[in-house]
């Protein structure tokens, strides 16, 4: 089973929500690979925001050293199916 | 004695957001308390003196509000306002513009729902981080600064009731003490659920059931000479501000007496210069003597009275800037005349007195 499984489209869905709000952008000028920092303005704090948020959202915990490969939407997705599929591992 | 004056003034209020619909409600003499809507706001009260149709995203903006909290939203409209009302010159010195606001606790409502997530949440950090700005006190001094482009000294004083006169107090003696060219100075308070359920516990039977408000009036003090290269008229000068303290309640009438009369003294004016009176009025029995206090020290003389507490609703740390502001408003446009005195006063129930005597610039 790949990891990405583990976020299914609403999921997905969600986790673009949560991003959109707190970059403060339309869902539509957000693309998979768009990127947070060159392309919609987010700064550091927005980074933490996202990764705090999506603990909260889906019950998971992310080390801060996934922050480095979640610059896009493509790469949160990932790094919130491994966190989802290693939760489900520890159980 | 300070040489500063009073050039520029703006509001945010139950009356709505700008000086001329608060200087149209004083006026009058018209109530801004409402009642709530309480499936927003439950709680202990059912009137109170919010912001009419107030909020971030409408009056600061979409982008950057997101978790901006309402105090702070008031104080950086404020803030907007009173920089828009002068052409934002004070802005285009940044170094020199100073910052000076009063508020409660910083957002009550703020720091318990932080705390409240962190203690029930799964992980006492599952909270969102974007809001522990909001959970410190300075935050609507600091944004207010941030939001304006203001870089000068940024300060942040409470005082209860006081707050508005202890922050033109501090501002006046940052100025004396070279740090600054000019003060935006005033205070802000908001409404929440949280605060309410504080103060109905904090009050006295007597005074339990009074609506609060919510709001914010903010100043620009700068040098005469300023205000005429900027071509702002003066609307007051800032004579001094007085404080002092009692112990029991009976003794507040005396100390506020005596406060009033060093103000006096101090400056040579003469009690029948003083025309407008605005006192907090809080505080069940301690508005009764604060009135005669006020009349001890003025003797026989007939000011006109301001009383904002019934027409805003108890504005806790907001409530003197909202009083200074009510000055202004009843001074109209052209400010005081030569020769006329106001006086802003109050007394908090932890046991202090103050006041601010102006006169005509």
């Amino acid at each position: 089973m790949t990891t990405a499984n583990r976020v299914d489209a609403d999921g997905r869905a969600t986790i673009k929500e949560i991003i959109c709000d707190i970059l403060e952008i339309d869902a539509d000028e957000m693309t998979d690979t768009s990127r947070f920092k060159e392309d919609h303005e987010a700064d550091s704090m927005g980074a933490i925001e996202i990764l705090s948020q999506l603990e909260r959202a889906f019950g998971i915990d992310i080390d801060q050293a996934e922050l480095a490969r979640m610059v896009n939407l493509e790469g949160v997705v990932t790094v919130v199916g491994e966190a989802v599929a290693a939760k489900a591992a520890s159980h | 004695m300070s040489p500063l004056v009073l050039s520029a003034w703006s509001a945010v209020s139950a009356y709505g957001v700008g000086s001329a619909p608060f200087s149209e409600g004083i006026n009058a003499g018209r109530s801004a308390v409402g009642t709530l809507d309480r499936t927003v706001y439950p709680g202990p009260f059912e009137r109170g003196g919010l912001v009419p149709d107030f909020t971030a995203a409408e009056y600061v903006g979409r982008k950057g509000t997101r978790t901006m909290d309402r105090v702070t939203a008031i104080a950086v409209t404020a803030v907007g306002r009173l920089l828009a009302s002068c052409d934002a010159e004070p802005a285009r010195r940044p170094e020199q513009t100073a910052l000076v606001l009063g508020t409660g606790s910083g957002s009550v409502q703020s720091i318990m729902d932080f705390t409240r997530d962190s203690l029930a949440g799964e992980r006492p950090y599952h909270v969102d981080p974007a809001r522990f700005p909001n959970t410190v006190m300075n935050r609507a001094a600091g944004q207010s600064a941030i939001w304006h482009g203001i870089k000068g000294p940024n300060t942040t004083v409470a005082g209860g009731w006081l707050t508005g006169l202890l922050a033109l107090s501090y501002a006046v003696r940052l100025h004396r003490g070279g740090h600054c060219a000019r003060v935006l100075c005033g205070a802000a308070e908001e409404y929440s659920t949280q605060r309410a359920w504080l103060e109905w516990h904090g009050r006295t039977a007597e005074e339990r059931s009074a609506p609060l408000g919510e709001g914010s009036a903010v100043f620009l003090l700068e040098m005469p000479e300023d205000a005429a290269a900027a071509g702002r008229a003066p609307l007051a000068r800032i004579r001094t501000t007085c404080f002092r303290a009692f112990g029991e309640q009976g003794e507040a009438r005396a100390a506020l007496a005596a406060c009033v009369r060093d103000a006096l003294e101090t400056t040579g004016v003469a009690a029948g210069d003083v025309r407008l009176v605005a006192p907090l009025g809080a505080g069940g029995e301690l508005a009764a003597l604060e009135e005669a206090g006020v009349t001890d020290a003025l003797g026989a003389t007939d000011p006109r009275w301001i009383r904002c507490r019934p027409l805003l609703g108890d504005t806790s740390a907001a409530s003197t800037s909202l009083q200074l502001a009510a000055v202004l408003a009843a001074a109209g446009e052209s400010g005081l005349a030569p020769g006329e005195a106001a006086l802003v006063t109050g007394i908090e129930r932890d046991g202090t007195v103050g006041c601010a005597l102006l006169t005509g610039a």
